[in-house]
């Protein structure tokens, strides 16, 4: 008999796993615990005991149906923090090119009054037809070219929020607001994860300066703290909370650990019976097997060196970014559901000098970015796997700062701008949508930041509308109710 | 109450099937506006007389019986939730075994609910009678009545009580308890060796003195009451800045023991012991005002936006009446907002009575908003002052207007200069002063073609600045070049005028700045003036090159950027400004005198549909023995005087619910769980008294003693039941698993405060400053929620605020922002407020684990713990183990958990003088050695052992 009674305190205690924590690591261990079927099923039993009023909502991470079938399973999003212009990546514009050097008629909305001008800017750059599917890219992105029949580019993407903070919101969490869930966030509460030795969500930030919105760009809003986007740090400790400091890593951490089990079980052989002491020795050996996970699945020695330079780790200036990439490949393969990349702060924002800075920016990343297409199409990983590039915002078709080539640059524009997308059920060689004639704004199957989000849910079955969760008295969604249509142009 | 396991024979209605009936079909079948096929279901002699389609049942027959049949093919109830196989079968088994009842029914029942025997006989709402103390047969054993009624039921058992816990477990457990921190060395010591037969009763009277005891127990109460430093409700979450003043007032109301029922009444009704208007307030008034901080503390989110404002506002009166209920009455009222309660006997007309008492405070037609909720504490002499500084403040306003149009007009001609051909300068200089509205096609035609003209504004002056900043910097280098060069070409013409022998030295000391120069080189150059050429005289040297100097110089100076110009002006209004005397306000519940609103019954609990007007009353079922009229507007005082007459009534010592709910909550504390175990429901659902005797004696002794709690803590823990040692966990045959019966102490987690606090006072850090605002709590630079002012640049986290020890205070002054718990808190189960906490929870989980490994405060924590052992101890490892165990354990060392310790700190030591990680930190961080990083590593070891965790 009490042995019964001590399981169901057991399970009382631990069920709470399932709603508290308050880093993103909650859920990784709430899932743990429990994936000993019997504790489930009991779990379930207790539970119709109790009163629906005053049931206690539990969250996990925890593998979930989704609504109908999905075709995406993970996601890896490369977030352009900054703005890259479409018009010299993306979007090729003749009537611009013919155009250069004229005023503007049309209605236009700087952001630096200081150094405006209404004259029109030919891209710099030569565009040209790659792959099958002929689709134009920039001579700046040459390794793109080359997987250029796996992507589709999106050329009409639309937040009409013409500054970083709020078309980063839009894009990110659905709204122009903050303390809404990031699309990671709502992905791993719908989806949980199909790991639980690692977190579900989890950003790789750049070993610089934080992109603007700083941690908004993985907050879990008003869901609850275990779906919070876990950050990959550049140094040591890599994850907080997860990994010790450095000076603790290793042996000094094992030894410690070690001494504290046998503080522990001394303690114990006085208290025979309290299981609640017993689970808490059992949650420091589960925290170390996390910790061997996480390090495992960052180590790039184990992949090969073939591998390595497919990612241009061999080269200073794609090293960084491609051993990020390379991470976010082996992440996916274990289970976690959703990755984003980050560029260094403000990396793709270019009022100025954009001739110098827009090659060097697109050095770092195209490499990496078309690496990990073919990387995951050649592992098959491909086909469930969601890749996204793309920032904030495009870059206006006329001069900023009108003095000298040198000095050119292009002012905010979110009316039009390209992303690319792949994999998960995204059309493959193909291009969607288009800007007027000049690139300014998106004219032709324009995709604002919801309908990509409910086409982007949808690749992984569910429906962005129907998504909710309670939150002060009301139904919260992704799409907050600002209508628009799952893109069904986009589907494979 | 499991029905489904009761032998036929004893199936009564009353107690097995009109549950069932309560729970799923009297809402529309008998207690409802709407009795739907005219069939009620309320007493047995109505099920048979049935409906519109005959009968209700066939006795003895269940499968002709509608009732069941139409419950068993799930035609009934309709919606989603069925009845369960459980109950079909207590149906079925009360129809064939001839549907009896327990009692005849009543001659008479009037529509909609009425309260069955059964319902007014329920424990929870029979009066409060002091039971006579049993006796036992360890008469030995009992120190307190408490212990006799306790010892009774272990004796039905064959139990007894455990032995007394010793000192050290003593002192340990009740410091923990009354201070939330554990007891110093010292105090363990001095207790230890007392030899006073009131040693424990001291000890006991001298927790409760601490100031520290309000700390403690004053969460306890923020915890029912939902205390909150954010508004919450919307993703905003709005900042309460003055909430503070309800927590400090709780924790001093706890420390100075105020009676328990003038302390609900000053919650409850605090504003109408004050007369209005609120002005110029002396302390007492103060203090009443802010204690209706209580019925403030819910989730308020009616000044957002995008917020069904209707909805927001019924919701906060919703969730306050929700806080009273659990809080004082240990009820669900909450389930009587859109129907009958659907187990306790509370009517939905009961619901919105009570909601009557604290209408006209709320007021939810003509509803303020939490700004306009606060009392100021400006008197009329702040006033006074204030408003003679606004007037100064706003004539400098003026200034700055007028500043602004001169600096525009100076960009604008400048940037006409710069960009524009001389022709259209005045036509662009008219469009541009023309309102947009008022332009000619061809004006805004014009400005478009010159966006740097139309974009021009005093908002954005400080974009045009960075072109002014660029040309300065570089006219500035420009500047300081020629300067240097001009300057070093005449004196080396003058040199060259002094005796050769004299030039090395003269060179020598000009190339010095004057203060640094020393007497012989003052003396030489004091020899030769000429060689001295400063900018001053250079033009008696070079008078071209100083010109042409002074022309650059009058170029820079006309260089000045103009946005800060501006804000010069607007540094001067915030400056007088802050001259103002500091305002100060009281977050509070008070009517508007003379304004008595109407309360609606709202069909289904939605605002839209108000229904009959119903005036204030107390719960029926709790007024069964006590009546008590509430005034619809007591003509004595300025206010309603509602909710005084009830905060009256719920204090008079004839409630039947209120100081059981509460005793029980206190005992809860001391015990780990209450006599009741649903401490925020004692109605039907709610667990039953395993010691109801105890209850009503608790209860009693509470309120005969003055409400005084801190009697109650002194009567509680002298008891033999408090001072048992942990209750020991037989291998096999537990007869008291759950420890209800209290055959011993329960063991307990430290909450998620107290380990706080506790880590902070080992290591030495604790800042036990008392009161005011709340501690700041942000998100850093992972996201993580950290205690830290909010230093934002785009949106991400900038320099580190010094915190100035801040950050070191005690829990309880951390602020609690709804949308961003402190992790350290949030994990160890420290409430979310939506809107309030009945009980925590105690979760295990393997994030406790890697944030007592790898988090920051704890590794920091636990090097300035070895830092202390270091200084208190000395070098000597025996010595160092034995300081930082009695400091984290209230005791010495075993010898062998001496022998252990030496190993691990000589082991970690040799590992760590290896790792090249801590080879590195070591090297920067001079005063760190492998010793103390052991030490440190000790420490973090015992904070992370359960022997810290767990309380005995």
């Amino acid at each position: 008999m009490n042995n019964n009674q001590h399981d169901t305190n057991y399970i009382s205690s631990r069920r709470h796993f399932l709603s508290t924590g308050a880093f993103s690591l909650a859920g990784v261990a709430s899932a743990c615990l429990l994936r000993d079927e019997g504790l489930l099923a009991a779990e379930k039993k207790e539970k119709k005991q109790v009163r629906p009023e005053l049931e206690q909502k539990t969250y996990d991470l925890k593998p979930k149906e989704p609504l109908f079938e999905p075709r995406a399973k993970a996601m890896i999003s490369m977030w352009m923090q900054g703005g890259p212009s479409h018009l010299d990546l993306f979007d090729p514009k003749p009537t611009l090119t013919k155009l250069n050097g004229k005023n503007y008629e049309g209605d236009i909305k700087y952001d630096n009054a200081a150094e405006a001008s209404p004259k029109l800017f030919a891209s710099p750059w030569k565009f040209k037809k790659h792959g099958e599917c002929g689709t134009e890219l920039s001579e700046l992105l040459p390794y793109l070219g080359e997987v250029v029949d796996q992507i589709t580019v999106i050329r009409s993407m639309h937040t009409g929020v013409n500054n970083h903070g709020q078309s980063i919101r839009a894009l990110q969490n659905g709204r122009i607001l903050g303390g809404r869930p990031t699309v990671g966030s709502w992905l791993t509460y719908a989806l949980g994860s199909e790991t639980q030795d690692l977190p579900a969500y989890m950003a790789l930030i750049d070993p610089g300066q934080l992109p603007v919105m700083g941690v908004e760009n993985w907050s879990n809003g008003f869901l609850p703290s275990l779906y919070q986007g876990t950050v990959v740090r550049a140094q040591e400790p890599r994850i907080l909370n997860l990994d010790p400091p450095p000076f603790l890593k290793g042996n000094p951490q094992l030894r410690a650990l070690s001494y504290l089990k046998r503080l522990n079980q001394q303690h114990y052989e006085q208290r025979r019976g309290y299981h609640d002491l017993e689970a808490r020795i059992a949650s420091y050996e589960l925290a170390e097997h996390m910790q061997l996970a996480a390090k495992e699945a960052m180590n790039l020695q184990e992949e090969s060196l073939a591998t390595q330079k497919m990612y241009g780790m061999d080269k200073p200036e794609t090293k960084e970014y491609g051993s990020r990439c390379l991470i976010a490949r082996r992440l996916i393969e274990r289970g976690v559901r959703f990755v984003q990349i980050f560029t260094p702060n403000q990396k793709w924002d270019h009022h100025g000098n954009i001739r110098a800075a827009l090659p060097a920016a697109c050095k770092i990343v195209d490499q990496p970015g078309a690496a990990l297409v073919a990387d995951l199409a050649q592992r098959g990983l491909l086909d469930t796997t969601v890749v996204q590039w793309g920032g904030e915002m495009g870059r206006l078709p006329v001069i900023e700062k009108d003095k000298g080539p040198a000095a050119q640059g292009r002012d905010h524009n979110t009316y039009g701008f390209s992303w690319w997308v792949a994999g998960g059920g995204f059309k493959a060689g193909h291009v969607h949508g288009a800007t007027d004639e000049v690139g300014h704004k998106a004219v032709e199957n324009v995709v604002n930041h919801y309908d990509y989000h409910l086409t982007l849910l949808h690749l992984f079955g569910l429906d962005a509308n129907r998504l909710v969760f309670e939150q002060g008295g009301r139904e919260q969604s992704l799409i907050d109710n600002q209508g628009g249509r799952v893109v069904k142009e986009l589907l494979a | 109450m499991n029905a489904a396991s009761q032998d036929a024979e004893n199936i009564y209605f009353e107690e097995h099937v009109r549950p069932i009936l309560k729970a799923h079909c009297l809402e529309c079948h008998g207690e409802g506006k709407e009795t739907e096929g005219e069939l009620d279901l309320r007493l047995r002699r109505f099920i048979l007389k049935g409906g519109d389609s005959g009968p209700g049942i066939v006795v003895g027959k269940p499968e002709e019986s509608p009732l069941y049949e139409r419950t068993l093919e799930q035609d009934m109830p309709p919606g989603d939730t069925k009845l369960t196989e459980a109950e079909l079968a207590t149906i079925r088994k009360w129809i064939e075994s001839g549907a009896r009842t327990l009692r005849p029914e009543p001659e008479t029942i009037g529509k909609g609910v009425f309260l069955t025997e059964g319902e007014k006989k329920f424990w929870s709402f029979q009066p409060i009678r002091k039971p006579e103390v049993p006796q036992v047969k360890h008469a030995d054993r009992v120190r307190t009545p408490i212990d006799a009624f306790l010892l009774r039921k272990l004796e039905e058992k064959n139990l007894t009580f455990s032995p007394d816990a010793d000192r050290r477990t003593l002192i340990r457990r009740a410091t923990f308890d009354l201070l939330g921190l554990p007891p110093s060395p010292k105090e363990v010591e001095q207790f230890v060796n007392d030899k006073d037969p009131k040693a424990y009763e001291k000890l006991i009277d001298r927790l409760l003195a601490s100031p520290h005891y309000g700390e403690r127990w004053g969460r306890h109460w923020l915890d029912v009451v939902g205390y909150a430093d954010s508004e919450g409700y919307t993703i905003q979450d709005p900042v309460r800045k003055h909430s503070y003043r309800y927590r400090d007032y709780v924790i001093k109301s706890f420390n100075k023991d105020k009676p328990f029922d003038q302390f609900i009444r000053e919650q409850l009704a605090g504003d109408e012991m004050v007369k209005p208007p609120y002005r110029n307030l002396i302390p007492d008034q103060i203090e009443k005002l802010v204690a209706t901080g209580y019925l403030r503390m819910v989730p308020d989110g009616t000044a957002s936006s995008g917020v069904d404002a209707g909805l927001a506002r019924n919701q906060v009166m919703a969730d306050a009446l929700q806080v009273v209920g659990s809080s004082l009455l240990g009820l669900t009222l909450n389930c009587a907002q859109c129907h009958n309660h659907r187990y306790d006997p509370i009517p939905q007309t009961d619901y919105y009575h009570l909601r009557a008492i604290f209408e006209p405070a709320y007021d939810w037609k003509h509803w303020k908003t939490p700004a306009q909720r606060l009392i100021s504490l400006y008197t009329d002499e702040d006033i006074k002052k204030a408003a003679a500084i606004e007037a100064e403040a706003k004539k400098v306003e003026i200034k700055r207007r007028e500043k602004a149009k001169e600096l525009i007009e100076d960009a604008l001609v400048d940037q006409l200069e710069q960009h524009v051909p001389k022709e259209f300068h005045q036509a662009l200089r008219e469009a541009y002063y023309t309102p947009a509205a008022k332009r000619t096609k061809e004006q805004t035609a014009l400005l478009k073609k010159y966006p740097v003209i139309m974009k021009l504004s005093e908002g954005s002056l400080y974009l045009y600045d960075r072109e002014i900043n660029t040309k300065k910097r570089a006219l500035n280098t420009e500047y300081e070049k020629k300067k240097k060069q001009y300057l070093a070409q005449a004196r080396e013409a003058e040199l060259k005028k002094i005796p050769a022998e004299d030039r090395a030295a003269a060179k020598a000391a000009l190339a010095r700045a004057p203060v640094k120069r020393n007497e012989a080189q003052k003396k030489i150059l004091a020899r030769y003036p000429g060689v001295e050429v400063t900018l001053e005289n250079l033009a008696q040297h070079n008078s071209k090159a100083a010109g042409e100097l002074k022309q650059l110089k009058a170029k820079l100076d006309k260089l000045v950027p103009r946005a800060p110009q501006l804000a010069k002006i607007s540094e001067e209004i915030k400056a007088i400004r802050a001259k103002k005397p500091k305002q100060e306000f009281v977050r509070a519940l008070f009517e508007t005198p003379g304004v008595v609103p109407d309360t609606f019954f709202f069909s289904r609990g939605n605002h839209t549909s108000p229904e009959q007007k119903l005036e204030p009353a107390v719960l029926t079922i709790t007024s069964l023995q006590e009546k008590c009229e509430i005034p619809i507007n007591d003509e004595q005082i300025p206010t309603t005087g509602r909710r005084l007459a009830y905060a009256r009534y719920l204090t008079s010592g004839k409630h039947p619910l209120v100081a059981r709910v509460l005793v029980n909550r206190f005992w809860m504390h001391h015990f780990g769980k209450g006599i009741v175990g649903t401490p925020g429901d004692f109605g039907f659902l709610g667990d039953r008294p395993s010691h109801p005797e105890l209850l009503d004696w608790l209860a009693s002794y509470f309120m005969e003693n003055g409400w005084s709690l801190k009697k109650l803590h002194r009567t509680i823990m002298t008891s033999t039941a408090y001072r048992q040692k942990l209750k020991a966990i037989p291998a096999t045959g537990d007869i008291d698993p759950d420890n209800r019966l209290l055959s011993g102490m329960s063991l307990r987690r430290l909450e998620a405060e107290v380990l706080r606090d506790s880590i902070l006072k080992i290591s030495g850090n604790l800042n036990t400053k008392q009161f005011g605002e709340a501690v700041p709590v942000m998100e850093d630079k992972v996201g993580q929620i950290v205690i830290g002012k909010e230093n934002l640049n785009a949106g991400r986290p900038g320099a580190v605020i010094d915190m100035k020890g801040e950050q070191y205070r005690r829990s309880i002054y951390v602020q609690v922002r709804r949308s961003k718990p402190l992790a350290m808190l949030d994990m160890f189960d420290a409430p979310r407020m939506s809107p309030n906490c009945e009980a925590r929870p105690s979760s295990t989980v393997a994030p406790q684990s890697l944030l007592l490994m790898n988090n920051e405060f704890v590794t920091r924590q636990s090097l300035l713990f070895a830092k202390r052992v270091k200084k208190e101890a000395g070098d000597d490892l025996k010595a160092q183990i034995r300081f930082a165990w009695e400091e984290a354990f209230s005791r010495l060392p075993t010898e062998r958990e001496l022998a252990d310790a030496i190993q691990f700190l000589q082991d970690q030591a040799d590992i760590l003088s290896k790792q090249p990680e801590a080879q590195a930190k070591m090297k920067k961080e001079k005063e760190l050695t492998p010793q103390l990083l052991a030490l440190a590593s000790f420490c973090q070891a015992l904070i992370s052992s359960n022997q810290f965790l767990y309380v005995d």
